[in-house]
């Protein structure tokens, strides 16, 4: 400022001007904050935070829930009961409540409002909004592990007002209800893990008339309503004025909210004692272990919010909303995991501050000065929140995605790479695209067709003058086992012709407005409706549109993205829809935004399991990228980060939040290689491939004004560098492709963080610059800055790192320094493991079908090594019926010897015909890496194999080895030992 | 099927060694490389010969040499290539040579031109056909592929597009000779036009001098009339006429100029306003972009506004007529001066009593010995103080002023031509008979206009909206291509190729101002082949022409071309 001051005005003028112009010139970059409300924009997240002041700005307050004892009963594991609010008018307002126990371990507690759940209530306006709190989250949501625990029994030992429940794995679970004020306690083994409403922050805002009063409450000078101001005054006053100013309307940016219902707010404190870290409420785009968000140095003064929302130009460490909403969180402590699962869709702000207490007497010393407190806040619907008590990492997702589903088992070409652009404009443009890869022996497996390839952005119609032939273009890509992915939203353009928007309008299936008539916005093809997947029947119209004599120009290699589906809507509140709009069976939007965007997909993912009869039949696995997501969501395809920029913070943040989705249960995710908007480097865009190659959902996407930037436009050094990256990403399907599997079986992340792999080492519980890959211990670190050309790598354990690329030998625990020249990428492969590769480069994945494998057995310390191979044919759901193969490789280092064993779970009708089709891909080549200096000069190598359930007459083939140069390992090469990938072999070393 | 790819000169040698190959090479193997594999029992690795292998590691699907050249029949050395990953277990000796040794597998394609197709195609089961015709690299049928041999087909139906190909070709070297021809006839014209315009340029250089000497002679007797135009001597009347004459012209000129300025503006606003509208109409409230929708609502207020007056025909017809040369408006103001020139003569008609040549005598030394005072300093010069020049020196004054002009224009011309003739026109001067032809086709929703030298445009087909300029001629380029040539012929291949550079087109929404690059291939006739917008706003037109042919049918290529260094 000093400098402004000293300069005369005119010249201070002058060069605001220039500023201004700059910033026409070069648009900011910069997300638009008034678009999007804060907490105390949105007079719940308002209500409620002041609530939660007053409530802990006395030690005197009480919360005004009890759980009546003589209410309470237990039955076959589930416990009811009835909670009593009593309200500031001393009313009593009765909320049915119910604790159920499932099997898994899983405990869910669930509350209602009893007038409302009976109907008893007055709609304003007339609305014809459904009465009840929405309850139907769990039908989109929940797809398994709630089958109730037979073992759960309450204890009789239970302390005066409490009631005690045993439940669990070997019954080491406890949940302590306490009666008044009502909350529960989670223990695991006798020690406290999760607390609810310990801090009496539960507030359920039950349905009240509306009362005109004469004069409005407001003190003089008291024009706004200032944050926690009044509800600090109803503090010291004995009856509380509450705020009102937001229970009948609220207006944000000129559109103006009925609220039909009144308030209806959820709220509660979930509390857990002892531990520092927590992790989820995807997606946000900031650190992976999550930020206190009451104000200080460092934190955020905002609640991670989740609202899906399209936000244009996001900034990066924030807790603002972004385009999905998982509201499932870990708390992480030293070899203890635990989480909370709020299954609640409509519009949801989480506070997070951490308190430092010194040690609990009461936890038995266990020391942990750090306890996490967290305030969940929703806008309606029931409250529902769902209890893991770990104690692993993977208990606790893995019992998350037991409930919501373990992600979809996509088809191979899914996790190779993807080449999209806004727009490649003809189909010209794609072949030649298409040829341009071939030419410059650069991988890649599908290309994306962006908004403009349909006739005025009406979709499943193309443009007649710019895609005269989308057949003759699916053909030539299908030539190399290529896929086409088009775009599909939910927005159909209101235009006369159109028989897509005839058809949705005369059999209404749109969503309605606040007056139950068919809802008008904006989006990509200006005026619009939008399909509400919510009806059954228009899910069973949408899937009808994906047919291929329907959706004319697409054929079987063609796939879907449903984009903008949070909704997008350009001049609706916060881009999206109206609060009052209504659903399928009137349920209010507000009840179910969160989940929107998910219905779309799984009525996208519905249709491309028939679009003809051959595959009504014979289904082949849908895949469909989505934008907007919720719980669940994992089941049906492929998210992304949305709208990033091309600039390096935007690089460095793709990891957390890609890692962050991985511990949310939603693995196959990606971020836009080279950033969405702006034009890139050379150098951000091959380290940006780089770390791609590590993404999940691996794909290249561009905005329409910038410049071409396809891999071979890049130039040398950097086409080849990329190609490099791209080229190691393909070997490693195999390994890529098994760490989907797992995660298809069990919820397990297939890029891990720290913590995950290494739950007792306290010192990485916070790093998320650097990940695992599946449960092969190759460990990544992706250069995110620019002109860096060194790395310091993490390693947690006491084992041996060995260099991908060289060799060199690295030993833990502690951070070592790798060199990362730009066409270097950090890449270590930790010891104990065999990895599974193809290496033969290929133009598309599929056509590495028949390839031979490469195992590279990474002996560590203990000197024994392990890893899995999952296949199948890639495509199908033949896997279903066993026609898949899965194996376990091992070496022992006491018996010197490297076996293939039979992982499957069981055979089907199919596997057979599988592994007779597998039966001539061998393993070409072992890779022995810290081979044991006592092979040297041993020339040979015994193996025997596995035919007809008996051993084979063991032969003998070339063993390779070669000493340790400098810092490297020494390593070995079992010379084309032949034997089959799908069945058993052993080889025996020197 | 696919369009077969012509790789001509390297294959035409190879179809020569094949002919006498005697002894069966293995799988894969080119004619040129047979030598390698003639030892029956170890392989010796091309680029390694210290790694010596034995013959049944030959093609044995594992990868022993360093440079690959001990599987030329698999793709099992593919990974072998600086766009690999590597690690150190990857190749058997890090310090060996790993260059793959062998260009690829080779196809024998019999009945067709015999190549090679790059290992990594080598049985992964696809039948690469526009290389393969033969098949011949789906060798182990993996997942049961079968490749027949279609080469008779193929070569069958190559030779056909290629005999048409090299027809075309031929007529293409011809209508290039015709361009040559026609180049130097234009040269000739601007030869021959320099050659008139010297001697035109000595001709006015010389009348220039004529008409300043005549001026300065003018100029000096007008000093030398004594009472012209003196202040009390000329009437009033002449002063006023004079000064009125001055006023009318500054303001007529004024009026002029004002009046372009209004019709400048008035057009840029009309534009502005049909871009607003279209702006408003077109514009997405996309995102809220508080921005975009402030200036759209303060464009509906001004659109709203009471706008004034709109043109009125009539009064623009007041304006021009009041423009017009005060004689085509039936004012002569030289009557009124010649009038004034006698009243003031009649003051000295005295002199006319005298003898002529006393009075010529009288009249010189009046003359000079006024010119005496005036150049003493003695007497004010008259002629120069006063607001209206004598017409004689006007006109003298205009006579060679024109003849200067004249002479400029014959100078500017000549720097014309000169740099005309300095200019890059390419090999053999061959595009200045291209100068200003046009040839258009369609691609996609745009029609794409490129006249030769002058500018590119776009024409949406899509109705609306008038032709947009992508760039206008800037330069000759050579650039280096790399591109596939279909049987047809109509593409650019590789190497080095002459490129048009357009620059400075309409300016683009969110982008830099169209341009495009115009890469120049042979053709029989000049014809747009491709389109594309390499990215946003910058194009990139792949066009054949016979202008850029050589003897052979070739394009043009390499820096042995005439012209290359010009500019």
């Amino acid at each position: 400022m000093s400098v402004f001051n000293s300069l005369s005005n005119r010249w201070t003028s002058f060069l605001l001007l220039c500023l201004a112009v700059c910033s026409l010139i070069t648009p900011a970059v910069m997300v638009k904050h008034e678009n999007f409300k804060t907490c105390a924009q949105s007079g719940f997240c308002n209500r409620n935070r002041a609530y939660a002041d007053n409530a802990l700005s006395t030690s005197k307050w009480a919360a005004p829930y009890s759980l009546d004892p003589a209410s309470v009963r237990f039955d076959k594991g589930v416990l009811t009961g009835t909670i009593s609010k009593k309200t500031t008018t001393n009313e009593i307002v009765r909320l049915p409540l119910t604790v159920a126990f499932y099997e898994s371990g899983t405990a869910r507690v669930t509350l209602d409002e009893e007038k409302r759940q009976k109907g008893d209530i007055e709609l304003r306006h007339a609305s014809k909004a459904k009465k009840q709190r929405y309850n139907e989250a769990e039908q989109w949501a929940i797809v398994g592990g709630t089958t109730i625990s037979t073992g759960a029994a309450t204890s009789k030992d239970a302390e005066k007002g409490t009631t005690k429940i045993v439940y669990g794995p070997a019954s080491k679970f406890e949940a302590v209800i306490r009666h008044v004020p009502f909350g529960v306690e989670f223990k695991r083994d006798g020690e406290t893990q999760i607390k609810l409403n310990d801090r009496g922050l539960l507030n359920m805002e039950h349905w009240r008339p509306k009362v005109d009063k004469p004069a409005p409450e407001k003190k003089e000078g008291d024009d706004e309503k200032k944050e926690g101001e009044e509800a600090m005054a109803a503090g010291s006053d004995k009856e509380m004025a509450e705020d009102e100013s937001t229970w009948w309307d609220e207006s944000f940016g000129g559109n103006t909210d009925s609220k039909p219902r009144g308030p209806e707010s959820v709220a509660l404190d979930i509390e857990f004692p002892g531990y520092e870290h927590v992790y989820g409420v995807a997606e946000h785009a900031g650190p992976l272990s999550l930020k206190e968000t009451r104000g200080g140095d460092g934190k955020y003064s905002e609640p991670y919010r989740l609202y899906n929302s399209d936000v244009f130009e996001y900034e990066m460490d924030s807790p603002m909303t972004l385009y999905g909403a998982i509201p499932f969180m870990q708390a992480h402590k030293k070899d203890s995991t635990v989480g909370v699962f709020w299954l609640n869709a409509a519009e949801t702000w989480v506070d997070i501050t951490k308190a430092t207490t010194s040690a609990n007497p009461l936890s038995f010393g266990i020391g942990s000065s750090v306890t996490t407190q967290t305030h969940w806040i929703s806008e309606a619907g029931l409250l529902d929140v769902f209890i893991f008590l770990g104690p692993k990492p993977q208990d606790v997702i893995g019992a998350y995605t037991e409930l919501t589903g373990y992600t979809q088992l996509p088809q191979q070409f899914a996790i190779a790479y993807h080449q999209c652009r806004w727009n490649y404009v003809t189909d010209e443009d794609v072949r030649d695209v298409d040829r341009k890869f071939d030419k410059y022996k650069i991988p890649y497996d599908v290309i994306w067709l962006d908004i403009e390839y349909t006739e005025g952005k009406k979709y499943f119609t193309w443009d007649p003058m710019t895609f005269p032939d989308p057949l003759g273009m699916n053909k030539q890509l299908d030539e190399h086992e290529r896929k086409l992915v088009a775009i599909i939203d939910p927005h159909i353009k209101n235009e006369g012709n159109y028989p897509i928007v005839e058809e949705l309008k005369s059999k209404d299936l749109a969503v309605h407005n606040k007056d139950d008539t068919i809802y008008e916005g904006w989006c990509w093809p200006g005026s619009s409706y939008w399909i509400d997947c919510f009806s059954p029947k228009g899910r069973e119209w949408w899937k009808g549109l994906f047919r291929y004599d329907k959706f004319k120009g697409t054929m079987k290699n063609v796939f879907i993205w449903n984009d903008m589906n949070e909704p997008s809507v350009f001049n609706g509140p916060e881009t999206t829809m109206p609060k009052d709009n209504l659903h399928h069976d009137h349920w209010e939007h507000r009840d179910l935004h969160n989940i929107n965007g998910m219905t779309l997909v799984n009525a996208t993912y519905d249709a491309l399991l028939a679009r003809d009869k051959v595959e009504d039949k014979h289904h082949v696995r849908p895949f469909v990228l989505t934008r907007s997501f919720y719980s669940g969501s994992q089941r049906l395809g492929a998210m992304w980060t949305g709208d990033n920029q091309a600039a390096w913070p935007h690089l460095e943040a793709s990891i957390p939040m890609l890692l962050s989705m991985g511990v949310s249960g939603f693995p196959f995710a990606g971020a836009d290689v080279g950033g969405f908007f702006g034009n890139p480097s050379k150098e951000l865009l091959t380290r940006w491939y780089q770390a791609g190659a590590f993404y999940p959902f691996f794909r290249g996407h561009a905005h329409i004004d910038t410049r071409r930037r396809e891999p071979y436009l890049a130039g040398e050094p950097y086409t080849e560098i990329i190609t490099q990256a791209l080229r190691l990403r393909y070997a490693l399907l195999p390994a890529w492709y098994t760490a989907f599997h797992e995660a298809s079986v069990s919820g397990a992340p297939i890029i891990r963080p720290n913590y995950y792999v290494h739950p007792g080492d306290e010192k990485g519980f916070g790093i998320d610059d650097q990940f695992y890959l599946g449960s092969y211990g190759l460990l990544a670190k992706p250069v995110t800055k620019e002109g860096q050309e060194g790395q310091d790598i993490y390693l947690a354990d006491k084992e041996k790192y060995y260099d991908y690329f060289d060799f060199w030998t690295y030993e833990g625990p502690g951070t070592v320094n790798v060199a990362a020249p730009l066409d270097t990428i950090p890449f270590l492969m930790q010891g104990g493991h065999i990895i599974p590769r193809r290496d033969r480069p290929r133009r598309s994945s599929g056509l590495m079908r028949y390839d031979p494998f490469t195992l590279v057995v990474v002996l560590g310390n203990s000197g024994d090594a392990e890893g899995t191979l999952y296949l199948d044919d890639g495509e199908s759901f033949d896997f279903q019926d066993g026609g898949y193969l899965h194996r376990r490789f091992s070496y022992a280092s006491s018996t010197s010897t490297l076996m293939s064993e039979d992982l499957a779970a069981s055979t089907g009708k199919k596997t057979k015909e599988y592994l007779k089709q597998m039966e001539k891909v061998r393993v070409e080549k072992v890779i022995i890496v810290g081979a044991p200096a006592a092979w040297k000069g041993k020339g040979e190598v015994e193996l025997s194999e596995e035919q007809g359930g008996k051993s084979s007459a063991a032969r003998k083939v070339a063993l390779d080895w070669h000493d340790k140069e400098e810092g490297k390992a020494a390593w070995a090469v079992v010379r084309d030992p032949g034997v089959q990938i799908g069945s058993g072999w052993k080889i025996a070393f020197p | 099927m696919k369009a077969v790819v012509a790789l001509l000169c390297l294959h035409c040698a190879a179809i020569a060694h094949a002919a006498n190959g005697e002894s069966p090479r293995p799988r894969g193997v080119g004619p040129e490389f047979a030598k390698f594999y003639k030892d029956p029992s170890t392989f010796t690795c091309i680029s390694n010969p210290s790694t010596k292998l034995p013959v049944k590691h030959l093609n044995d699907d594992y990868c022993d040499c360093p440079d690959g050249s001990d599987e030329p029949g698999t793709a099992a050395c593919a990974h072998l290539s600086h766009l690999s990953p590597h690690t150190p277990a990857d190749v058997s000796n890090a310090e060996a040579n790993s260059t793959l040794a062998l260009p690829g597998f080779y196809c024998k394609n019999k009945g067709h031109i015999p190549t090679y197709i790059p290992f990594t195609n080598v049985n992964d089961g696809i039948c690469d056909y526009e290389v393969c015709c033969d098949g011949s690299e789906e060798w182990e049928h993996v997942g049961g592929v079968r490749c027949e041999d279609r080469c008779q087909q193929i070569g069958k139906e190559w030779k056909k597009v290629d005999e048409a190909r090299q027809k075309s070709l031929g007529n293409a070297g011809r209508k290039r000779k015709e361009l040559v021809n026609e180049a130097k006839r234009r040269r000739k014209e601007v030869e021959d036009r320099l050659m008139t315009l010297g001697t035109e340029i000595e001709g006015s250089e010389l009348k220039v001098k004529q008409l300043e000497n005549e001026l300065s002679e003018v100029e000096r007797r007008e000093k030398g009339k004594v009472v012209k135009s003196g202040e009390q001597k000329v009437g009033k009347m002449g002063i006023l006429v004079g000064l009125a004459q001055q006023r009318t012209n500054e303001l007529r000129e004024t009026l002029e100029r004002t009046k372009q300025e209004r019709d400048a503006s008035r057009t840029r606003l009309q534009e502005l306003e049909v871009l607003l509208t279209t702006f408003k109409e077109e514009y997405n409230p996309n995102f809220n972009d508080e921005g975009v929708k402030r200036a759209v609502r303060a464009w509906e207020d001004y659109a709203a506004r009471d706008k004034g007056p709109e043109p009125d025909a009539a009064h623009d017809r007041d304006l021009d007529a009041m423009v017009k040369s005060d004689k085509d408006n039936g004012l002569d103001w030289e009557q009124y001066q010649d009038g004034d020139d006698n009243e003031a003569d009649v003051s000295y008609t005295f002199v006319s009593y005298l003898p002529s040549f006393a009075r010529s005598w009288v009249d010189q030394k009046l003359r000079d010995f006024r010119v005496t005072l005036i150049d003493s300093g003695i007497l004010a010069d008259n002629s120069r103080s006063s607001g209206s020049e004598s017409k004689s020196i006007t006109d003298a004054k205009n006579r060679l002023e024109a003849a200067r002009k004249d002479l400029e224009t014959q100078k500017k011309s000549v720097d014309e031509h000169d740099s005309d003739l300095q200019k890059n026109w390419g090999p053999d001067d061959v595009f200045r008979s291209l100068k200003g032809q046009c040839i258009s086709t369609d691609s996609g929703e745009y029609t794409y206009e490129l006249c030769f030298l002058e500018k590119t445009t776009q024409k949406s087909k899509k109705g609306g909206g008038g032709q947009t300029n992508m760039g206008n001629y800037d330069r000759i380029e050579m650039i280096t291509v790399d591109e596939e040539v279909p049987a047809d012929g109509k593409g650019l291949g590789t190497g080095e190729r002459w490129a048009l550079k357009y620059e400075n087109g309409q300016h683009c929404w969110n982008g830099p101002n169209r341009a495009t690059t115009v890469v120049l291939g042979c053709a029989e006739v000049s014809e747009i082949w491709k389109i594309r917008e390499e990215e946003k706003c910058i194009y990139r037109l792949e066009v054949g022409t016979p202008a850029v042919c050589v003897g052979d049918g070739a394009a043009v290529g390499g820096p042995g071309g005439s012209g290359k260094d010009e500019l």
